[in-house]
């Protein structure tokens, strides 16, 4: 069949349905019948999907030129999401075109839902599509014979690579794809992304840098635009609008009327907790919307998320409070109207959120901004400006994760095993490892084999074993179960699974929430009220409460930060208040009274100030710094700042951050006038000095565990499993403190340190905030109380800690709390 | 290194709480030691979690030390000297025992699943409980009519809070009105944090230190 009997094949489809493909999808088409790789840009909802479905399929047809009548078995192409509430959707669409054009192709889902049963049944029969998630794809690398597996494997798709890319599960997709690469010998890599702003360099890493598939690789951009309306909700009474807080429940009412006017609105909440409260108080206050509200988070049982994206799909809901878990793929068509509760943090997630809403063609996406306390309408002001402005980030990809290559290196020793000189060229054409040398790769094969770099009499130490031949293997049945349930690089704390006495599984839960209740305590989750009865061998027992108020769990997750784009936007946003001549929005506008009194009490920075101010409160003395930077540039200023003034005494810091400035508080007062005549914020020694003031707080430490449970140094405990792991369990701050003694040039240690603000901060981002400030003139107001701008931060109980008092000192200050009788 | 211990009275016999977490009986010349875990390394190790090994002898090192400070006649460990089943780490306790010449009696706790005749072998004598005098000595806490309990088990710490949102955890001696309990003295070993009540002490200690705890 030629090129264009093949795409005829599509148009006519096309056409039964009434569809036009859009130019776009005909391009991918032919780029991928012409056997090259790509990176296809197109939002959710576009029809991307059938942009590289369709021409998998007619690939196949030219292959098979009796498609209709025999069908060649084994698996053909792969499909990776990253959330395992899309294989649905993404199997419902690549099932409704083989069958109606009458090709018998098959499609098979693997995620962490899939039950044992089907696994053993796929590991049988391989459908024709498989559609997974990037941690199941490393479980079929751990699995004998994988090769045989993925020979005739032609395509591979990574849906939303942009989710993908910032994260270390990106760095496992670039592993296992620099394996395909040798094991498929005719396989095509596309990747899927949304606008970010380095498309480029999101191809180069999936494809490899100077590789052959990227030489032979296109781009290709939907550039499909569409109108977004974003809209602010200003409370009525601004004067009683709380100053700090990210709740938002006071303007629950104004988001009623919302909901009843419109179809079907998602609520996109920033934490698990926020949801539910959300959802319980919604229920509370509107006992009417029972039945026409739903939930939606990652710790909901897969019933009920699936339930509730189908009932979306339905139109049988007029509501659903979600969490990220609705943020990507699923084309919700009845969905017309978002609403974002407190800050968004970014513009890509935020333009991702609004594009959810509004499917049909022709249609607006409509987004509404709730803030959570008011000096969040100045995010919401800027927003505006940057849906204008089509502001997108970056996401940074990682580099040298060796925690992720300890992980993958032991995979492969899992199933059959690998030798290391025809492993490292793979490794090293990734773009994640392109620097990485013989001898790191040395260090990494001793760790897995000697569990050091040198061997030690009196020692154990069992992992990899290097056969006769040089063949690097697990032998031991212990080591390689342990491992398989540890595969995947989504670290959460161990997870217990909730279920009611009588039976009925719920969902799970964080150890740590449920660490801190006895039986007997209240708590909220999965939207009902439940009593906790006992925890037994990995299971939350509960019962049905019908009290009223109860504890919420907090799901950790990590706290967002503002991009370098967004905080540009804010800062500006922000000196159009203290210009006279300047415009300024509606958002700022209603602020106006939280303005007026931060200029009596202090000053509202000007684009040429920097804002320092003190004062002393019942808790000791603040300082607040205002770089307006984002969050992660102020945990490191933070520290740095904080490192740099005990150096001039012996003190003790508590420091908290948020994204428009962080507070250094202590119980002694600090000179001001003395670290600014020290020059504090010199970038001279910045390096070496944010080095040791990672020593000294404890941020690396809590990368480190991270790092230490991908690594796999760390088990997590078997799940849902009664063997004892117990004997094997610590945690990761002792390692982390054994590793300081004793083996501080370890990699993954040093990995833990190099995480903690290389990567998170784009390069020298903090090198130009630190020029931007020195630029500044420094504005040190003594204040006799908490400002407006300092609330929000002052009230931040999620603290780091700096110090550099003896400890002994430190205790003979501090006081232990008495039980209540 | 000078250190800075803490000496308190039970039924006029002296105790003195040392930094490492050990207790020394004055009259009876015994030291009290509690949750060692020895070969907790080797068995995370042998297990494929690469925690530097060079880190088991810390546990020899401060043994040794505690030995040399108070010369006890008398070694007893409170339970979980060893932290799981035998291995390699066993041969360098064989060794270090050879080299001591206190006597050594072990108290067994619910990590002691070796053999107490491998114990014998070496001259240790295994028991469940010791009573001297008015001192009973276990490895869980217990409370007994008109016995002073000594114990260990739980790895008691404390959170203690101060001015400027501080708040630090370190471990601790938790002595209660008829008990005492011995923070762990094991190098790899956690805490568990204990909250006081109002007739009960609390020992902090540091690298260098033992601390009486003012409360609130």
């Amino acid at each position: 069949m030629n090129k264009k009997e093949l795409h005829n094949i599509a148009e006519e489809w096309f056409s039964n349905q009434s569809w036009k493909p859009f130019p776009f999808q005909k391009q991918t088409w032919n780029a991928f019948l012409q056997s090259k790789n790509g990176l296809l840009n197109a939002p959710t909802g576009s029809g991307k999907t059938y942009a590289l479905w369709i021409p998998i399929v007619l690939e196949y047809i030219k292959r098979n030129p009796d498609y209709g009548t025999k069908h060649k078995k084994g698996l053909k192409a792969i499909w990776i999401t990253p959330l395992r509430a899309l294989s649905i959707e993404i199997k419902q669409a690549t099932e409704r075109f083989v069958q109606e054009i009458g090709v018998p192709l098959t499609v098979g889902i693997r995620t962490g839902d899939t039950s044992q049963k089907e696994r053993a049944a796929q590991k049988r029969a391989m459908p024709d599509l498989l559609i997974t998630t990037p941690e199941s794809l490393q479980l079929l690398l751990a699995s004998k014979g994988y090769d045989k597996t993925f020979k005739e494997v032609n395509a591979i798709v990574i849906d939303e690579w942009h989710e993908l890319l910032g994260s270390k599960r990106g760095v496992q997709m670039e592993l296992a794809l620099s394996r395909l690469k040798t094991i498929s010998p005719s396989l095509r890599i596309w990747g899927i992304s949304a606008t970010i702003g380095n498309l480029e360099q999101a191809q180069d890493v999936l494809l490899g840098p100077d590789s052959k598939a990227l030489q032979n690789s296109v781009l290709i951009k939907a550039n499909i635009r569409k109108k977004i309306t974003v809209k602010s909700i200003i409370p009525k009474k601004m004067e009683t609008f709380p100053w700090r807080g990210h709740l938002g429940l006071h303007l629950l009412e104004e988001v009623i009327p919302i909901i009843k006017k419109s179809k079907t609105t998602l609520l996109f909440t920033n934490t698990r907790a926020q949801c539910e409260i959300w959802f319980q108080k919604l229920l509370e206050k509107h006992p009417e919307l029972a039945g026409e509200i739903a939930m939606h988070h990652g710790s909901i049982n897969k019933e009920t998320r699936l339930w509730v994206e189908q009932a979306i799909r339905n139109e049988s809901l007029k509501a659903v409070v979600c969490t990220s878990s609705l943020d990507l793929g699923v084309d919700f068509a009845p969905v017309e109207t978002i609403i974002q509760i407190g800050g968004p943090k970014g513009v890509a997630r935020f333009l991702q959120r609004a594009g959810r809403s509004g499917h049909q063609p022709g249609k607006k996406s409509v987004i509404h901004f709730l803030p959570t306390h008011a000096i969040e309408l100045i995010e919401a002001s800027a927003l505006q400006k940057a849906v204008q402005n089509k502001k997108v980030e970056d996401r940074i990809p990682y580099l040298n994760s060796f925690d992720v290559l300890v992980q993958y290196l032991t995979t492969l020793a899992v199933s059959g095993g690998f030798y290391p000189d025809e492993i490292f060229p793979e490794v090293k054409s990734t773009f994640c490892f392109q620097s990485i040398t013989q001898e790191q790769f040395r260090w990494i094969l001793n760790f897995l084999t000697l569990g050091s770099q040198s061997l030690q009499s009196y020692d154990e130490y069992k992992k990899v074993d290097i056969e006769a031949d040089g063949k690097f293997k697990v032998h031991s049945r212990a080591v390689a179960m342990r491992h398989r349930l540890q595969i995947g690089t989504i670290v959460s704390d161990a997870v217990l699974t909730v279920k009611y006495l009588k039976g009925g599984f719920l969902g799970s839960i964080e150890e740590w929430f449920i660490s801190k209740l006895k039986p007997g305590d209240v708590f909220t989750f999965a939207g009902r009220n439940l009593e906790l009865f006992r925890v037994k061998n990995m299971q939350v027992l509960v019962k049905k409460s019908k009290q009223k108020t109860s504890k919420i769990p907090s799901w950790m997750g990590g706290r967002m930060s503002f991009s370098s784009e967004m905080s540009t936007l804010l800062r500006e946003e922000l000196y159009r208040v203290s210009s006279t001549d300047a415009k300024i929005s509606k958002e700022l506008v209603s602020l106006s009274h939280i303005f007026n009194r931060q200029q009596r009490e202090s000053i509202v920075p000007g684009p040429n100030e920097f804002l320092i101010e003190t004062f002393k409160t019942r808790d000791g003395f603040h300082a607040i710094f205002y770089p307006f930077e984002g969050r992660f540039v102020h945990e490191a200023l933070g520290s740095l700042m904080a490192y740099r003034i005990s150096l001039l005494l012996p003190i003790t810091f508590s420091i908290a951050f948020n994204d428009y400035g962080f507070e250094l508080l202590s119980d002694q007062q600090v000179d001001m006038q003395q670290v600014l005549d020290n020059d504090l914020f010199t970038t001279q020694d910045l390096k070496s000095d944010l080095q040791k003031s990672l020593n000294a707080t404890e941020m690396a430490k809590r990368k480190f565990r991270d790092v230490a449970v991908i690594a796999g140094l760390v088990f997590t405990g078997y799940p849902d499993k009664l063997i004892k792991g117990k004997h094997l369990q610590s945690s990761s701050q002792l390692l982390f403190d054994v590793f300081k003694d004793y083996e501080p040039d370890n990699l993954l240690y040093q990995q833990a340190f190099i995480e903690t603000f290389e990567h998170q901060l784009e390069e020298g981002r903090l090198q130009l905030a630190m020029e931007r400030i020195v630029s500044q003139t420094i504005v040190w107001k003594e204040c006799k109380k908490p400002t407006p701008f300092s609330f929000p931060i002052i009230t931040d109980r999620l603290r780091e800690k700096l110090s550099s008092e003896k400890l002994a000192d430190r205790i003979k200050r501090m006081t232990a709390m008495l039980e209540k009788a | 290194m000078t250190v800075i211990t803490q000496e308190i009275t039970i039924h006029s016999q002296t105790f003195v709480l040392h930094p490492n977490g050990a207790a020394y009986w004055k009259e009876k010349s015994i030291l009290l030691i509690a949750d060692v875990h020895l070969g907790k390394i080797t068995h995370f190790r042998k297990n494929g979690s690469a925690i530097p090994e060079s880190a088991m002898y810390q546990n020899f090192d401060q043994l040794n030390d505690a030995l040399q400070y108070f010369q006890p006649k008398t070694l007893c460990f409170l339970g979980d000297l060893f932290h799981s089943f035998i291995n390699k780490e066993w041969l360098l306790f064989s060794e270090w025992i050879r080299k001591t010449t206190s006597k050594i009696i072990l108290i067994a706790g619910n990590h002691d699943v070796i053999s107490p005749l491998k114990y014998e072998e070496l001259k240790i004598s295994v028991v469940y409980e010791w009573i001297i005098d008015f001192v009973l000595l276990t490895h869980h806490p217990e409370e007994r009519e008109d016995f002073f309990n000594i114990s260990g088990h739980i790895h008691p710490g404390i959170r203690l809070l101060g001015l400027g949102k501080q708040s630090l955890s370190v471990s601790c001696f938790f002595k209660r009105k008829h008990q005492l309990i011995l923070p762990a003295f094991g190098a790899f070993t956690g805490k568990y944090i204990l909250t006081p009540q109002e007739e009960e002490d609390v020992f902090a200690i540091t690298k260098d230190e033992v601390i009486k705890i003012s409360k609130k």
